[in-house]
C-alpha cells in the first residue's frame, strides 16, 4: 500500500516511531555471517574430520578405534548414538555405521568397536590398515537408539548379540561412571568364550556395582577369561523370565544381528512384553534377505539386474545385495548414513523397475506414493532405472 | 544436417584470433549435438576459443559471433543432451552446460573466480521449502527452465515428516489454512488447483477449530461456523451477548475492508468506504478486543489461536488475528492424508514433470551478484549454476548475511532489518501411543493447554528454558483425523510449546540433550494435567528443540515464522523492491509465517520472475 494512504490510518505516526527507535536500537544481522552454520556445526556437523589417537585390541578379531578431534571440541552425543564413517576405495565412495563405545561424559574422544565381518571391505580395512594418526572422515553422531528419561524408566534390560555390544558398552560406562539412578541388566550373547568383546571391564563393573548385572551367554562351550558364570545356548524366554524376573515395568533395548532380533522379539512378546517396551537399533542389511516374508520365490539372490542411472550406463547389481551397494560399486556417490532404511538419507527415485523393500524400513508415506525408495533397504528384483 | 562435416579445428583458431571485436557481452555459444561427425572438433573449437578468452581477449567475442553465425548449420539452439554424455574437455572446460543443453553466455566466464560453470538456468531457487516448492513448480509449469536446491534429503523444509518405528510423525502443519472447498473456495484452493496438486491430495476438512482448555478450569470448544462459534460464546459469556453479536459483524465488515484495500487494491482508499481498516489496522489484537469486551476469559478464548503467529494479542497485529481466525471459520481447517510431506511430495512431483531439475543434499553456498545483478549460485559442492533470477527460500538473514555478503548489497538491505527481532521457534514433543486416541481421552484434534497466568505471561515464557506453570501448549491430535500416520488401535500427537532460541544457546553442549528431556517431561506432566496416564502408553517419541529447527531449516534462532510480525513489521512498512536485482524471497521471511502465507509467497515471487521474463 502506498505510504500516502497509509499515512491516514490511526496509529501510522506511533508505528513509524516504533519502526525508527527499532532500526536505532535494533540488531546488525550482517554479523549474523556464519553463526547458523556455526551452531549446526557444533551440534550436528555434516563432516566431521577425526584421527585416530588410539588402537585397543579388544578380541582377536575386534579393536577398538579411539577418534579424536584435533581441531575443535566434539560434538556431544547421547549414549548409544553412532557415527556414520565415510570411506573411500578408489572410485567406491561407501560409508558405515559404528555405533560409539566411549561414555559420552567422556568429550575427549569417540571409541568405535569394530568386529570383523568375513569378507567385509570396511572392517577390513579398519582392522588391518589404519594405523594411529590416521585421518578418517565421518558425518556427526546420529541415531535414536538411546535411554528416553521421559518414559523408559530406570529398570533397563540390555539384549546384545556380538559386536552390537558398543552401543550398551557406552550406556553402561555412562551410567556407573555418574551414578545414574539406573538398574541394568545385560543378556551378552556370542558364538564362543573367545568371541565376547569387553568381557573383563563388564566383570569388573558387575562385582563392584550393584545395579549391573551381566549375564554372557554362549552357543559353544569354552572357558571364559576372567572366569565368569554364563548360560549356555540362545537367549530364550526362559532365560529372559528366570534372569529378568518382573518383566512388567522393564524397558529392553536389543542390539545385534537380524537373526537376534526376529527370535528375541518373539521370545518377549511370547512373555506378554508389549511392544512399546522393547526397543532395537539399526543394525545394517540383513544377511539373507531371499528368507524374508514377501520375498518373491522366483527371483535367486545372486540373480543379476542392470540398474541406470538416468543419464549414464548401467551397472550391474544383484538381487541379494542392498541398490545402495550397487550404486556405490558403480562409483556413484550416494549420501548415506544409518544404512538401515530408517534415516532416508540415501533416498532415491524409482523410475522404473520393482525392488524388494523389507518390512522394517521406514519409508514415508510420501516416498512410497511418489515413488521414492530407501535404497540402502532395497533389493533389485529386476532391471531398474534411478534418479540419485 | 548431420552429412555436413564441421571445419577444421586449426583454421578456426586463425579466424578467431583475426577477427575484431568490441563487446563481450554479446556472445553466445551453442552446442552441436555430440552424436554429429563434427563433434570432436566441436570441441576442440570450443576449448580453443575459451582459452582465448582466459586470455582476456575479451575483444574476440564479437568476432566469435560472426564465426557462429558462419557456423549456424550445425548450431541448433536448445538441444537436448546430458552433461554426461558430453566430452570430457567440454566438461572440464567452462562448458555452459545447462539443463537441455540450452544457449550459453561465454562473455563473462573469465571473472567467474574458480568455481567451474556446471549449468545455466533461467531461474534457481534455493531450498525447498512450501515457498521454494511453490516458485519452482510456477516457473517450471510456465515452461521456465529451473534448477531447484534443497540441501536435505526430502523436499518440504518444515513440510516434513518422519519415521520412528511404527509410527509416521508430522512435522509441523497443524491446520491448513485458506483451503476451502469446491463449492466455497479459499484463496489457496486455485494455487493447488493451478499446480496440479489438488487431485493428488485427499484433504480432510476439521468440522472444529480448537477446545480451549484454561488454567481456571475454563474449557471452550469452537466449530468451524460463525454462527455456532457466535452461539456458543454468547452461551459461555451471556454478560457479553450483545458485545459478542457486534463484535463479529464488526469483523465480517472489517474482513471485507481488508480483502478491497489488499487483495482488490483499490485505487481510492477512503476512511469513508474503509471506516474500521482505517481506524483499526494499525492496532494490536487487544487494543481491538478491548474496545468490544470486558471479560479476559472471553478475549483469551477467541485468541486462542495467538501460537499459530507468534505473539500474544498484546502484540500481535488486529488485521493478522482477524484475517486468520475468519479464514478459519469461513474456509474451515484442513488436513492433509499423509501429512504435510504428502504436499511437499505433490509439489516437487509436478517440478518434476515439468522438466524442473532438483538436486537433493546439495546446499547453496553464495549467490553470486555482480554490479547489483544476480548472476548465478555457488552450491555447496562448489559449482556454479548461472542465471539471472534467484528466488531464495533461505531466511532473509541468511540470505543477505551468508549468501550474498554485505559488500554486494546496499546499506538499506540490513538498516531495514535492523528493527526486526528473530522470531520465535518450539519445543515440540512428536509422540505415538499405543492406544488409541478415545482410549487415551484425547477428543478433539486441537487442544490448546493454557498456562496459568495470562497470556502475556504465557509470552514471557516463551523467552525461558523449558516448560512452567505459566507455558501455553498445544496438542494436536493427527490420528482423530486421518489413522494412517500408524497402525489401528495407536495414536500420533505432536504436543507444542513456543520458545526462543537464545536460552538454548546457553546450554553447554554436553547438557543439551538432558534439557530436551527436561522440557518434554514437564510438558507431558503439564498434558497429563489434561489426559490422566497419557504418559504410560507412550511408545516412541522425539523431541524437537529451537536447535533442532535451527539445523533442519538452516534459520537464525530456529524461527520458522521468520521475524516477530509486530505492527511495525507488517509488509506495508517493508520496502517491496529487492536489493539486488534478479532476487527475491519466498517463505516466512518474504512476508509472514505458517503454511497458507508461505505457499502464497512462493507462487508470488514466481510471478514476479515471470513478469520479468516476460512471461
Amino acid at each position: 500500500m502506498k505510504q500516502e494512504i497509509l499515512q491516514q490510518f490511526d496509529g501510522y505516526q506511533d508505528v513509524m516511531k516504533e519502526i525508527e527507535a527499532a532500526r536505532k536500537f535494533g540488531t546488525d544481522y550482517a554479523g549474523f555471517k556464519g553463526r547458523v552454520a556455526a551452531w549446526i556445526d557444533r551440534y550436528h556437523p555434516a563432516r566431521l574430520t577425526l584421527r585416530i589417537g588410539d588402537i585397543l585390541e579388544e578380541t582377536a578379531s575386534t579393536r577398538t578405534l579411539r577418534l579424536v578431534a584435533p581441531d575443535r571440541p566434539l560434538p556431544p552425543f547421547q549414549a548409544g548414538q553412532y557415527l556414520a564413517l565415510a570411506l573411500r576405495f578408489g572410485q567406491v565412495r561407501t560409508g558405515r555405521p559404528y555405533s560409539i563405545s566411549s561414555s559420552p561424559r567422556n568429550t575427549g574422544y569417540y571409541d568405535i568397536t569394530v568386529r570383523r565381518v568375513p569378507d567385509g571391505l570396511v572392517s577390513g580395512h579398519l582392522l588391518d590398515h589404519v594405523r594411529v594418526g590416521d585421518a578418517l572422515e565421518s558425518a556427526g553422531p546420529a541415531g535414536t537408539f538411546v535411554h528416553n528419561p521421559v518414559f523408559h524408566g530406570n529398570a533397563l534390560v540390555y539384549i546384545a548379540g556380538g559386536s552390537g555390544i558398543a552401543p550398551f558398552m557406552s550406556m553402561i560406562r555412562e551410567t556407573l561412571d555418574c551414578g545414574l539412578d539406573r538398574d541394568i541388566l545385560l543378556l551378552y550373547g556370542n558364538r564362543a568364550a573367545d568371541d565376547v568383546i569387553f568381557h573383563a571391564e563388564l566383570t569388573r563393573l558387575a562385582s563392584r556395582f550393584e545395579n549391573f548385572r551381566y549375564v554372557p551367554v554362549l552357543e559353544e562351550r569354552g572357558a571364559l577369561n576372567p572366569p565368569w558364570p554364563c548360560q549356555k545356548g540362545y537367549i530364550t524366554r526362559d532365560l529372559l523370565r528366570e534372569a529378568v524376573g518382573d518383566l512388567t515395568c522393564r524397558m529392553f533395548y536389543m542390539c545385534g544381528p537380524a537373526a537376534l532380533y526376529d527370535f528375541c522379539r518373539r521370545e518377549l512378546e511370547a512373555l506378554g512384553v508389549p511392544p512399546r517396551r522393547i526397543r532395537q537399533e539399526a543394525y545394517g542389511p540383513p544377511n539373507h534377505i531371499s528368507q524374508y516374508p514377501g520375498w518373491p520365490e522366483a527371483v535367486t539372490e545372486d540373480a543379476t539386474f542392470r540398474v541406470t542411472v538416468k543419464g549414464s550406463a548401467p551397472i550391474p547389481a544383484h538381487a541379494g545385495e542392498t541398490l545402495l551397494t550397487a550404486l556405490e560399486r558403480g562409483g556413484f556417490a550416494v549420501p548415506s548414513q544409518c544404512r538401515s532404511g530408517e534415516c532416508s538419507l540415501c533416498r532415491v527415485r524409482l523410475v522404473s523397475g520393482a525392488v524388494y523393500q523389507p518390512p522394517t524400513v521406514l519409508l514415508r508415506a510420501a516416498d512410497r506414493r511418489f515413488g521414492y525408495i530407501h535404497s540402502c533397504a532395497a533389493y533389485p528384483l529386476e532391471d531398474l532405472c534411478v534418479e540419485v | 544436417m548431420a552429412a555436413r562435416t564441421a571445419p577444421e579445428a586449426v583454421p578456426l583458431f586463425a579466424i578467431v584470433a583475426g577477427l575484431p571485436g568490441k563487446t563481450e557481452k554479446s556472445a553466445f555459444l551453442t552446442l552441436v549435438p555430440p552424436v554429429l561427425t563434427g563433434e570432436v572438433v566441436w570441441c576442440i573449437l570450443f576449448t580453443g576459443c575459451i582459452r582465448l578468452m582466459r586470455m582476456r581477449l575479451a575483444e574476440l567475442l564479437e568476432g566469435l559471433v560472426e564465426l557462429l553465425e558462419w557456423l549456424s548449420p550445425w548450431a541448433e539452439r536448445r538441444v537436448p543432451c546430458s552433461v554426461r554424455r558430453l566430452p570430457w574437455a567440454v566438461r572440464r572446460g567452462v562448458g555452459r552446460v545447462g539443463p537441455v543443453g540450452r544457449v550459453g553466455r561465454v562473455g563473462r566466464m573469465k571473472p567467474m573466480d574458480k568455481e567451474r560453470v556446471m549449468s545455466r538456468y533461467d531461474v534457481i531457487v534455493v531450498g525447498a521449502g512450501n515457498g521454494g516448492l511453490t516458485a519452482a513448480a510456477t516457473l517450471a509449469k510456465a515452461g521456465v527452465a529451473t534448477l531447484l536446491l534443497e540441501r536435505h534429503s526430502v523436499p518440504g523444509g518444515c513440510a516434513t515428516s518422519f519415521c520412528r518405528g511404527r509410527f509416521e510423525f508430522e512435522v509441523a502443519l497443524h491446520q491448513l489454512s485458506g483451503l476451502g472447498t469446491a463449492e466455497n473456495p479459499g484463496p489457496l484452493r486455485a494455487v493447488f488447483e493451478g499446480l496440479e496438486v489438488l487431485d493428488q491430495l485427499d484433504l480432510i476438512v476439521m468440522e472444529e477449530l480448537y477446545r480451549t482448555v484454561g488454567p481456571d478450569g475454563m474449557e471452550l470448544t469452537l466449530t468451524a461456523d460463525r454462527n455456532a462459534v457466535i452461539a456458543e460464546l454468547q452461551r459461555r459469556f451471556p454478560h457479553e451477548k450483545e458485545a459478542i453479536a457486534a463484535f463479529f459483524e464488526f469483523l465480517a465488515a472489517f474482513f471485507m475492508e481488508v480483502v478491497g484495500l489488499f487483495y482488490l487494491k483499490d485505487p481510492a482508499p477512503s476512511r469513508d468506504s474503509y471506516p474500521r481498516a482505517f481506524s483499526c489496522l494499525l492496532k494490536t489484537t487487544q487494543e481491538v478486543l478491548d474496545q468490544f469486551f470486558k471479560d479476559p476469559v472471553l478475549c483469551r478464548a477467541l485468541t486462542a489461536y495467538w501460537g499459530y503467529l507468534g505473539l500474544p494479542p498484546r502484540r500481535m497485529p488486529f488485521v493478522d488475528w482477524a484475517m486468520m481466525f475468519l479464514a478459519y471459520i469461513e474456509y474451515k481447517p484442513q488436513h492433509i492424508r499423509g501429512g504435510s510431506q504428502m504436499l511437499s511430495a505433490a509439489l516437487a512431483d509436478t517440478f518434476l514433470k515439468y522438466g524442473g531439475v532438483v538436486r537433493y543434499n546439495c546446499g547453496a553456498a553464495r549467490i553470486v551478484v555482480r554490479d547489483g545483478q544476480v548472476e548465478g549460485v555457488v552450491d555447496d559442492q562448489g559449482e556454479l549454476h548461472l542465471a539471472k533470477h534467484v528466488i531464495s527460500n533461505a531466511s532473509r538473514i541468511t540470505t543477505y548475511a551468508d549468501l550474498i555478503g554485505r559488500e554486494h548489497l546496499p546499506d538499506a538491505a540490513f538498516a531495514e532489518m535492523r528493527g526486526s527481532s528473530i522470531g520465535a521457534s518450539a519445543v515440540t514433543v512428536y509422540a505415538g501411543f499405543d492406544q488409541s486416541p478415545d482410549a487415551l481421552g484425547i477428543t478433539h484434534t486441537t487442544t490448546f493447554i493454557g498456562g496459568c497466568g495470562s497470556q502475556d505471561e504465557e509470552y514471557e515464557a516463551t523467552r525461558r528454558l523449558g516448560c512452567h506453570d505459566t507455558t501455553g501448549l498445544a496438542l494436536t491430535c493427527y490420528t482423530r483425523m486421518d489413522g494412517g500416520f500408524s497402525p489401528p488401535g495407536t495414536t500420533q500427537a505432536a504436543l507444542i510449546m513456543l520458545q526462543y532460541a537464545d536460552p538454548w544457546f546457553k546450554v553447554p553442549p554436553e547438557q543439551y540433550a538432558a534439557e530436551k528431556y527436561k522440557a518434554a517431561d514437564a510438558m507431558l506432566a503439564r498434558a497429563e494435567a489434561v489426559y490422566p496416564g497419557l504418559r504410560d502408553h507412550l511408545e516412541e517419541m522425539e523431541i524437537s528443540s529451537p536447535i533442532t529447527h535451527l539445523r533442519y531449516l538452516g534459520h537464525p534462532g530456529g524461527a520458522f515464522y521468520g521475524f516477530d510480525q509486530h505492527v511495525k513489521d507488517s509488509a506495508s512498512f517493508v520496502s517491496p523492491k529487492p536489493p539486488v536485482d534478479g532476487l527475491y524471497l519466498a517463505g516466512a521471511w518474504a512476508t509472514s509465517g505458517g503454511f497458507q502465507p508461505t505457499l502464497d509467497s512462493g507462487v508470488r515471487a514466481a510471478r514476479q520472475v515471470l513478469k520479468q521474463l516476460g512471461k
